[in-house]
């Protein structure tokens, strides 16, 4: 069932023109009630063991919709990475559920998951997201060549002439600014069409107009391409690009804003910071 | 089929790959070396040059042979034999008789010493004369009767010796004077005599024993043919040789030297195999680690354990072949230069070729290769089994400690290598050295999987006394401590050099001073009579006892036994001792520990042990012992006394008369004398002096003719400290270098944090001489370890370390280290540290 879902969606991707949105102009907060992208019930995981172990999320129950673009706030310490390698496969949950596209990945074996992260999940993180000895293209097209697929190198182009890279693509990594490798390591997220994109901090090691490139690209890529984009950021101007701002404390979800304001978020989270984080469980 | 990413990694960045290469190369470099020698070992032959004119030669087989039950299967051992083994006279008549053999001529050779009248000669029997073909015969005069000689035409002219001429030659069976009865051609072999038959028999010191028989067929009979017939009418009593295989017979040393080749190129080769895959892991393992967060990208885009493990062992063996055909030519030179070394000391003879064949090179590289897959699939083990998360957050900082099953097996490898020790206690000598390197290994493979525990408690020990150095040493105390793993690749090589080269070199000094020691008290002779040529005349310590002021001379007679230990054959060289045992402690004072010195001789059947040999034995005074003679004849004799001054002197005594006739050259090689109580030395010096051909020293003249072997065995264990030891030694600088330059964002940090070039520079100097104290401390052990037991074995004593030999070793390892880090820190210190930040690891 979850299966023949994806597929229907793949096609709908594979015959969408380039450029086009597939789910129909997805404004802020348009949110298709159909399956959504990803799922968590009741997600709990913490570390270490007996009197020292640290409960990083203490049940999260969360959906977000296809074509929505998320971001994920909180202060250090709150579980925003953990969040994110729960949901993203790359860390297993104690307890609780996690579905994608309808699949709960949290019973797949690594094998299985390291399958699913190359052709459903696309990965932006804060930094060292290129392979150095790869060139542009190559690196954004390493998902289909791990996962010994045909490597598409037309869809390739066009994601680097997207994100304004179409003539780099025979660089090496060592060769581009910061932004523009956040920029290639996008092409790459999108590259197997996912269901989901998850960025950790992609404008973590940013200057703020170079962040602003790589937030628009992200955002187009919700509203243009039909992506689903989920974001972990500490940055209320970043959280402003995003649908919807969830707010993590304590290891759980406290708090959300529809289209944030860079403001609004700011406010949130110094309320957040001041509250102690007992207070939150 | 991989996914070609080993492919781009390795052209993009081959710099990260040349420490791996290195290692590989020089991996290849001495895989190639000891696999020509092991090639030379087994093909080994020498072109027949006397009996080139017999097609087929029969004679006795060089070795003692033995089989033995190993498990299910029986398994014949041998061991080539310290002397000549001869055939039975008997065999000529018998083969004579065969339809298709037209000659079958005896032929035994035997040494005379020069004398004022003739050079050194080979003395035969009248017989062999025709061997070397049709022109080998008389030219002048007759054949010799009693009494009589034949030389060869070219010695005679130089001599100035016709037909009708005497002179006199001493041969093992006695001096005797002869008349020259004619001459015979010019020999090939040098300066001959040929004396009557049955003379010769009874002078060759083995009377009714040949060397040989060369057997010529009847017109018409083949080879093949003749050989059939001679092998049947043989049997088991000798064997038979066609071809090339002549060429063994004419020079029974090559059995010595094919094995010693053997034995070096393979136990050696192995061990050095092992370092290198030994040596490739660990440099693999760094160069993986220092890139784990490639890895962890990989991981979380979505690359499989599999495919991970598949592309670093990809790269490693996308280096392999490269490094094996670069190490090819330095390994032939070694192999070159270790061979002629060998000829040049005698070990093997001359004449024979170094046997470069593809064989070698090819083992190279499969070795380099399977070394290379080795090393690429183990260091790939921690990145593929990571799971993605866990995999970004351990690439930024170390891994949290070493995992279970990596504790658990480098303690079962140390209980190894100590059970290992332990059982070499119990072993004797030869057996105890063999395993030696075996224990080393076990505890490199300990010290390899326990290395981080290890440098995070030198870190702990070592970093009290560097907090005291102010900042440098501080920094260097934490950064020691909370990077334990790349401690322990630096100090792993430091400890394989330590360790190896310890042992090697301390056990060898060791035999040396045990067996300087064992003469200097040993030998209690006030004088010493040594031969120039092959060996004292028959009867000369019985003339030197007559030299006034002389009170006993006792003729020493060096040869060798082959006996059975720990289920293989050994040989030992022992010494055969003529005159009067109750006289023997005059000369020898050799620690009796029990029965006496003063029974050898009382029956032919008798025999005293060093306390080595008696061990290996497990026999008392009055047991009897199995054993081989020199010629491999059996015999049991009885213990008579066991004594501890083995080493050196002779594993064991014999009275001259069990051994004479079982050796190659029957001569006495020395003569020890003590002078009566008041004589004056001076005068008795000068006495033994007139004995012809002779030179006399004091006793410190024995020491120069002590035994061969191990003098050669000795040099065989520096060249391979030699080779192990730079081979570890280059590991260990590029280890060291590969760890530095990793560091390439900390130094810059630490330079914008305001520390000093200076301090930079003391911090990594602090942490270069903790990587060397820590591995030379925990080589020290591990050869300590080793060589307690097998320098009990060998030498009964405990391991001499001679300064000499410490303190190079010690200073050489510090100065590598320093070296090594200091280099590529200047280079580090030279980029501004704004740019060193932003630089992309």
């Amino acid at each position: 069932m979850a299966r023949r879902q994806d597929r229907s969606r793949t096609d709908e991707y594979g015959t969408a023109p380039y450029g086009s949105d597939p789910y129909g102009s997805a404004p802020h907060g348009a949110v298709p009630p159909a399956a959504p992208a990803i799922e968590l019930r009741g997600v709990c995981r913490s570390y270490g063991r007996g009197e020292t172990a640290v409960r990083a999320l203490r049940g999260i129950d969360l959906a977000l919709a296809r074509g929505s673009f998320t971001a994920v706030m909180g202060p250090s310490g709150s579980g925003k990475s953990t969040f994110l390698q729960c949901a993203a496969g790359l860390d297993r949950p104690d307890a609780g559920q996690v579905r994608l596209g309808g699949e709960d990945i949290t019973a797949l074996s690594e094998n299985r998951l390291t399958k699913l992260r190359r052709s459903r999940i696309g990965f932006v993180f804060q930094a060292f997201n290129l392979l150095p000895s790869l060139t542009v293209e190559q690196n954004v097209l390493l998902p289909q060549r791990l996962a010994g697929e045909r490597q598409d190198r037309s869809r390739a182009r066009q994601l680097l002439e997207r994100v304004g890279l179409g003539e780099h693509a025979s660089r090496r990594p060592g060769q581009l600014s910061g932004g523009q490798q956040q920029r290639v390591a996008i092409a790459r997220a999108l590259i197997t069409r996912p269901d989901v994109v998850f960025a950790d901090e992609p404008t973590g090691a940013l200057d703020t107009r170079t962040a602003h490139e790589v937030l628009d690209l992200l955002r187009q890529a919700v509203d243009s391409l039909g992506a689903t984009v989920v974001m972990v950021t500490h940055d209320p101007v970043a959280a402003s690009f995003a649908d919807r701002a969830l707010f993590l404390a304590g290891g759980a979800l406290v708090d959300e804003l529809p289209y944030p304001s860079p403001q609004a978020v700011a406010d949130r989270m110094v309320a957040l910071t001041a509250r102690p984080v007992g207070a939150a469980a | 089929m991989t996914n070609g990413l080993a492919r781009s990694s390795v052209r993009f960045r081959p710099a990260s790959f040349a420490g791996t290469l290195v290692a590989l190369v020089l991996a290849a470099a001495v895989v190639v070396a000891c696999g020509a020698l092991l090639q030379t070992g087994l093909t080994a032959s020498l072109k027949a040059e006397r009996y080139a004119a017999a097609p087929v030669v029969v004679a006795a087989d060089q070795s003692v042979k033995i089989r033995m039950k190993v498990g299910e299967d029986t398994e014949t051992i041998e061991q080539a034999t310290p002397e000549r083994v001869r055939a039975d006279a008997a065999l000529v008549g018998r083969l004579a008789a065969l339809p298709g053999v037209a000659a079958a001529r005896p032929d035994t050779a035997f040494p005379l010493p020069a004398t004022d009248r003739a050079p050194a000669l080979t003395g035969r029997g009248f017989a062999a004369l025709g061997i070397a073909g049709p022109g080998d015969t008389l030219v002048e005069g007759r054949a010799p009767g009693a009494n009589e000689v034949v030389l060869d035409a070219d010695t005679a002219h130089s001599a100035h010796l016709a037909p009708g001429a005497s002179l006199t030659l001493a041969a093992p069976g006695g001096t005797a004077s002869y008349r020259v009865s004619g001459l015979a051609a010019a020999q090939q072999a040098g300066p001959t005599a040929w004396f009557a038959d049955a003379t010769a028999d009874r002078i060759s010191g083995h009377p009714g024993r040949i060397d040989a028989i060369a057997v010529q067929p009847r017109e018409g009979v083949s080879t093949a043919a003749l050989a059939a017939q001679v092998r049947q009418a043989v049997g088991g009593a000798a064997e038979t040789f066609t071809g090339d295989d002549r060429g063994t017979v004419e020079h029974p040393a090559l059995g010595d030297a094919r094995q010693m080749l053997m034995a070096l190129g393979g136990t050696f080769g192995g061990y050095a195999t092992m370092t290198a895959i030994f040596v490739v892991m660990s440099t693999v393992a760094l160069a993986t680690g220092q890139r784990a967060r490639e890895f962890a990208l990989l991981r979380a885009i979505g690359a499989t354990p599999r495919q991970i493990r598949r592309t670093i062992a990809a790269e490693a063996m996308l280096v392999a072949p490269l490094a094996a055909a670069l190490g090819i030519l330095p390994g032939l030179a070694l192999a070159r230069w270790w061979f002629g070394q060998l000829v040049e000391r005698g070990a093997v003879p001359a004449g024979l070729r170094l046997d470069v064949g593809p064989l070698p090179m090819l083992a190279a590289v499969l070795a380099c290769t399977l070394a290379a897959l080795t090393a690429g699939l183990l260091a790939a083990r921690r990145p593929s089994r990571m799971r993605a998360a866990q995999a970004l957050g351990e690439a930024a900082a170390e891994p949290p400690r070493p995992g279970r099953a990596r504790t658990v097996l480098g303690l079962v490898f140390v209980a190894g290598g100590i059970a290992a020790a332990v059982v070499a206690t119990s072993l004797d000598g030869a057996k105890a050295a063999q395993t030696a390197l075996g224990v080393v290994m076990c505890f490199m493979l300990a010290v390899a999987l326990l290395g981080p525990r290890l440098a995070r408690a030198a870190a702990v020990v070592l970093g009290t006394p560097l907090r005291a150095g102010g900042a440098p040493g501080s920094l260097a105390a934490d950064n020691t401590r909370a990077n334990a793993r790349r401690l322990a690749s630096a100090i792993t090589p430091i400890v394989l050099v330590t360790a190896f080269c310890g042992t090697l070199l301390v056990l060898q000094s060791t035999v040396r001073h045990t067996s300087g020691e064992n003469v200097r008290a040993g030998v209690t002779a006030d004088h010493v009579v040594g031969a120039t040529g092959p060996g004292l005349p028959a009867g000369t310590a019985e003339r030197a006892a007559g030299v006034r002021g002389v009170d006993t001379a006792v003729g020493v007679l060096r040869t060798g036994v082959v006996f059975k230990n720990a289920g293989r054959l050994a040989s030992a060289p022992v010494l055969g001792v003529d005159g009067d045992p109750a006289r023997l402690p005059k000369v020898l004072d050799l620690g009796v520990r029990s029965g006496s010195l003063a029974d050898l001789g009382r029956a032919p059947d008798t025999i005293a042990l060093s306390t080595t040999m008696a061990d290996a034995f497990g026999a008392k005074v009055g047991d009897r012992v199995p054993l081989w003679l020199g010629d491999g004849t059996a015999v049991r004799p009885a213990v008579v006394a066991v004594y501890q001054r083995g080493l050196g002197v002779g594993q064991a005594l014999l009275p001259r008369a069990a051994v004479a006739e079982h050796v190659t050259a029957g001569y006495d090689s020395q003569v020890l004398v003590a002078d009566a109580p008041g004589a004056d030395r001076a005068a008795v010096a000068a006495g033994l002096g007139k004995l012809a051909e002779a030179s006399v020293t004091d006793r410190a003249g024995f020491v120069a003719q002590s035994d061969k072997d191990l003098e050669i065995s000795g040099w065989a264990n520096t060249v391979m400290a030699g080779v192990l030891g730079g081979f570890a030694a280059v590991s260990a600088a590029n280890t060291l270098v590969m760890t530095v330059l990793d560091r390439r964002r900390e130094v810059a940090l630490l330079r914008l944090a305001g520390t000093t070039r200076g301090q930079v520079r003391g911090m990594m100097r602090w942490e270069a001489l903790l990587v060397a104290v820590t591995g030379l401390a925990v080589g020290a052990a591990i050869a300590g370890i080793t060589l307690v037991p097998v320098a009990r074995g060998v030498a009964d004593s405990t391991p001499y370390v001679p300064p000499t030999l410490a303190l190079p070793l010690v200073a050489g390892a510090v100065l590598l280290c320093l070296a090594a880090t200091g280099l590529p820190v200047r280079a580090l210190l030279r980029t501004r540290p704004a740019a060193l930040g932003t630089a992309r690891q």
